[in-house]
């Protein structure tokens, strides 16, 4: 909210300069976030937060300011000198629960000109436009009193007063001469004829009070916040009137601003005070008592603040205290203020004007917690181990990457994701989904690497993805792997899969080859029935619909099932003799894989410790679809040197179980 | 005696000139000063030879003996020398290593930085719904309180009484979780990410990462929670910067307080000519929000506020990433720029 000093000093005799006053209100919890000297006054521009409506009028702001400066408080409150029963108008509320509370006053015989000077620059000092007398007085007792009002044109109201919902297909042209079409959301006030209103919105056009008015009818009342609200959002508007009915208005403030409204009015303009009508009555008006104690005060705030200190600032606030026993308090809260209903709350208004910065800081010995079950939590070993997989993937050359949870659903589906949980409001159509797999973040991230600069690396990422089920949905958390262009090496990604695998003491698992729908070919490693992870090439048409040409690897591990299935290390003596290595050169046919020969080597070789492929030999003369490379295994026993007699004979025994099977010859 | 002296000597100078390595100086040493070498075995000679002569060729090979090691210290120092020629100066070989993303790091040093006071660290998760992320944080419903806390809604259906699916737009549900689950006391630190419909420019993204603290005990107060910001503001960014605390609005908690960081760029100096360009001179940067848990919230999870007292605190990874690191623009984060990934 925009104000001048000006207007503050209506009820206020400030001591000190402006930004003396700016600080002091920030250090309390009114951020003033703009400070401005105009000619004459200055403005200042306050944050206010949702709870303290209070500090959207004059007379709030004031009393913070007389809290918190120590400034004299003069609030002069208009009072009325003849109640006058308006009879010609009723005032009839279709809804109690829409509009609790509804006044107008009459005033005939007005003759509308220019507004004072002083009223004029304190409204327009306020942001508000000045517009003619009658309109600008309304505005500034709005500003002043914290209550929106609103005049008619009284010769333009026919008859008597409603306060309804819209029927839908109303028609409404407000004073900012849009025309909208209103339904049910729509609460509004309305004569014999037609829409008169948006009630607490903006008035319309067909009533406007301008310089041919003769007649006001002037509104105050209150209406509830949530119609209020919905009215405006369906109706597309924010005015300084919406804002402040959304945020509950004061009844007590009311009479004052009516009041103060109409007498300016029949001094400024002239005319007759005819009297007031009005239904309803006024809701909430009572103020609450609160029971405190000042020990559990300063036990709550960590304080030390003293009895008198604590009850000054309470009454600066407005409220009233009343002393008990053994530091019991009763407070009374001012009637404006309706966020103060706990003690909580008045501990907060007591720490705020005392200083925050004043209370002193403790370390609290929160070790001491007995926090077993907390370490106990499934999600403390996942958080420890996304630790340690982070560790181990970097140590191992891979870069962490972060990319985003949402993509659109077009391109997941390229990737072939299923069950994927839509957003029903994004911001843009690119993330209207969530992904089912880290593949697409992967994706993006090796094409604007291969894009932009001449290398790419390989990536890591720790994320969640998130599958819809038949009933509810699933969120886990994956890591995945990606390798592209000049670096990729799928057995590379295998290596590394496998040493986390190791890494984590799962040593007993499966690899089967299966073609997954973006991975062709795929590997999925299992164990004991969870599925750890799956690992290959991405599928060459959904590179290219990405604009990626070059190889592209990828792997995606489920921690759940690592949590499950990992084991401590456990040191495993090794031989202190001596290693011997043989060469054998392979060729294997298209028929026959890899693993079916390692079978066999694993089986006949009894002092065999390790196999490595140590070279592919890609020469022309070897035979269109075998594999030609170089195995070389390791001898070593737990209890002796072995001698070459031994390793011949057990190396022998490999080569001849190798060159009986069909389709391998050795070279 | 004499001859073999002689022919040993021969061999000797002849062997010096081929000396190329460490290993040559080795060997070196080994024949011609060994324990099995040939002087060695002249040396064994010595009790057969006549009185006369035992003086005169022993004085003759411990000369030698003398000779020959301070020729082969010499060798082995010119070797060294050559070693040295070397230039050092030469540009290192290039080496690109693994890394940990920086907001990782980040959130794993804060997070470290509470578990040594004596929280434990918990995530949860991000799919959330209505009642954990805003009900139960005494949110009222249809409030313009949660308009600054709009949020992307799902098309799944979760418990029904507990109001529509959707994105966390805070971690603060986590905490209603991890209430509802533990009895008091307890201390929690809850990392993770986050989604709000924020248009995405250079210090906003409609996803980022949270890291939400709370404390829940008998005696908690919060002077508490001031002390353990300091010490967390202190030990992250430097032992030399305060915090200030300002008196705000939060649903969640009561008091509720924005926190300051003394600007860690300009120290709070301000300069004649230039303007700080982090704090633009007002010398606070603001960088968590914070309270006392409303009781509310406290019952909400079936905790006593009669009984019982907590803080709550919250902080954005990212905000404080790029004060530390003087990052400019929140979306180098999420495009993974290897040149931005190298730099941390």
């Amino acid at each position: 909210m925009r104000f001048g000093l000006n207007f503050l000093k209506e009820f206020l005799q400030l001591e000190c300069t402006a930004s003396e006053l700016a600080r002091a209100l920030t250090i309390a919890g009114m951020e003033v976030e703009g400070l401005e000297k105009v000619p004459g006054d200055w403005i200042f521009d306050i944050e206010v937060t949702t709870n303290r409506y209070d500090w959207l009028s004059i007379v709030g702001i004031a009393r913070e300011a007389s809290a918190v400066t120590g400034s004299k408080l003069t609030i002069k409150l208009p009072e009325e000198r003849k109640k006058i029963f308006l009879k010609q108008k009723k005032i009839i509320i279709q809804d109690k629960s829409d509009c609790p509370y509804y006044t107008g006053r009459l005033i005939e015989g007005v003759s509308i000109g220019e507004p004072s000077q002083e009223i004029k620059d304190k409204i327009l000092n306020c942001r508000i436009n000045s517009i003619n007398d009658a309109v600008d007085i309304t505005n500034y007792c709005m500003l002043k009193w914290g209550n929106p009002l609103h005049v008619f044109d009284n010769d333009k109201v026919k008859g008597n007063i409603y306060i309804r919902r819209a029927i839908r297909g109303e028609k409404f042209l407000g004073l900012d001469d849009k025309e909208r079409i209103l339904d049910e959301k729509n609460l509004v006030i309305a004569d014999e004829e037609k829409v008169i209103a948006l009630a607490g919105i903006m008035g319309a056009k067909n009533t406007e009070v301008d310089q041919n008015t003769k007649s006001i009818f002037l509104e105050a009342a209150v209406f509830s916040p949530l119609a209020v609200r919905a009215s405006r959002r369906s109706a597309g508007l924010d005015t300084e009137s919406s804002y402040r009915f959304e945020r509950r208005v004061s009844p007590r403030n009311l009479e004052f601003a009516s009041l103060e409204a109409a007498d300016l009015i029949v001094k400024k303009a002239g005319g007759v005070y005819k009297g007031m009508a009005s239904a309803g009555s006024a809701p909430y008006n009572r103020s609450i008592s609160i029971p405190l104690n000042i020990n559990e005060l300063n036990d709550y705030l960590g304080s030390q603040i003293p009895a008198a200190r604590i009850k000054k600032i309470i009454t600066s606030l407005g409220c009233q205290v009343k002393e008990g026993k053994a530091g019991n308090l009763i407070v009374k809260t001012p009637l404006e203020r309706f966020d103060l209903e706990i003690k909580e709350d008045i501990y907060e208004e007591v720490a705020r004007i005392y200083g925050f910065d004043n209370i002193k800081a403790k370390i609290p010995c929160l070790a001491g917690y007995f926090e077993a079950d907390l370490l106990k939590d499934k999600r403390r070993s996942l958080y420890c181990l996304k630790d340690q997989m982070r560790r181990f993937f970097s140590l191992y050359n891979f870069k962490e990457i972060i990319t985003y949870s949402m993509q659109s659903k077009e391109e997941l589906e390229k990737l072939k994701e299923k069950d994927i949980i839509s957003i029903v409001n994004p911001l843009r159509s690119q993330e209207n989904a969530l992904r089912a797999s880290l593949l697409s973040g992967m994706l993006q991230c090796q094409r604007y690497n291969l894009n932009r600069n001449k290398e790419t690396f390989p990536f890591f990422e720790l994320a969640d993805i998130y599958r819809r089920k038949a009933r509810g949905y699933i969120e886990e958390t994956v890591l995945s792997l990606g390798l592209a262009g000049d670096i990729a090496d799928f057995l590379f990604l295998k290596r590394a899969v496998e040493a986390s695998l190791k890494e984590f003491g799962i040593n007993d698992y499966k690899i089967q080859q299966q073609e997954a729908e973006a991975l062709n070919p795929g590997l999925v490693i299992s164990a004991q029935d969870f599925s750890l992870g799956f690992l290959g090439r991405v599928n060459k048409d959904i590179c290219n619909s990405f604009d990626i040409k070059q190889d592209f690897f990828f792997a995606q591990l489920n921690l759940e099932a690592y949590i499950k299935l990992r084991a401590d290390k456990n040191y495993a003596a090794f031989s202190p003799y001596p290693e011997i290595s043989r060469d054998i050169s392979i060729i294997i046919g298209r028929q026959i894989k890899f693993k079916d020969i390692e079978k066999i080597i694993r089986q006949k070789g009894s002092y065999l410790t390790d196999l490595q492929v140590v070279d592919f030999y890609k020469g022309k003369d070897i035979a269109q679809g075998c594999q030609a490379f170089t195995l070389r295994l390791f001898y070593q026993s737990q209890d002796k040197t072995l001698n070459s007699e031994e390793v011949d004979s057990c190396h022998n025994g490999i080569r001849l179980a190798l060159s009986q099977l069909q389709g391998v010859s050795l070279r | 005696m004499q001859e073999q002296l002689k022919k040993l000597e021969e061999e000797f100078n002849q062997d010096c000139c081929s000396i190329s390595s460490e290993e040559d100086i080795q060997e070196l040493k080994v024949k011609y000063l060994g324990r099995k070498s040939l002087l060695s075995s002249l040396f064994s000679q010595i009790p057969n030879l006549s009185n006369e002569e035992k003086g005169l060729w022993g004085m003759n090979l411990n000369k030698f003996k003398l000779r020959i090691a301070s020729i082969i210290e010499e060798k082995a120092r010119k070797l060294k020398a050559k070693d040295s020629d070397f230039d050092l100066t030469f540009p290192s070989a290039k080496v690109d290593t693994g890394s940990v993303h920086v907001l990782s790091s980040v959130n794993q040093a804060i997070c470290s930085i509470f578990e040594g006071l004596g929280f434990v660290t918990l995530e949860g998760k991000e799919i959330e719904d209505e009642w954990h992320n805003f009900t139960a944080l005494n949110f009222p419903d249809d409030h313009p309180s949660r308009d600054s806390f709009d949020t992307f809604y799902l098309d799944i259906q979760q418990d029904k009484d507990k109001g529509k699916s959707l994105l966390r737009c805070h971690t603060s549900p986590s905490q209603i979780r991890i209430m509802q689950q533990y009895k008091p006391p307890m201390a929690v630190i809850s990392p993770g990410r986050v989604y709000r419909p924020d248009e995405v420019d250079a210090t906003h993204s409609f996803m980022f990462h949270q890291i939400e603290g709370f404390a829940v005990s008998q005696n908690i107060s919060f002077a508490d929670l001031k002390g353990v910001l300091l010490r967390f503001a202190q030990e992250f960014f430097s032992p030399d910067v305060n915090l200030r605390f300002r008196p705000h609005f939060f649903p969640f908690t009561e008091p509720s307080a924005e926190v300051d960081l003394s600007c860690i760029i300009c120290g709070q100096k301000k300069e004649k000519e230039k303007k700080c360009s982090i704090c633009k001179d007002k010398g606070w940067l603001e960088i968590l929000g914070c309270g006392m848990i409303h009781p509310n919230v406290l019952s909400a999870c079936g905790i006593d506020p009669k009984k019982y007292k907590g803080f709550a605190f919250g902080m954005g990874v990212e905000r404080i990433a790029m004060l530390k690191y003087r990052i400019n623009d929140i979306r180098l984060f999420y495009e993974n720029d290897v040149r931005f990934l190298n730099q941390f």
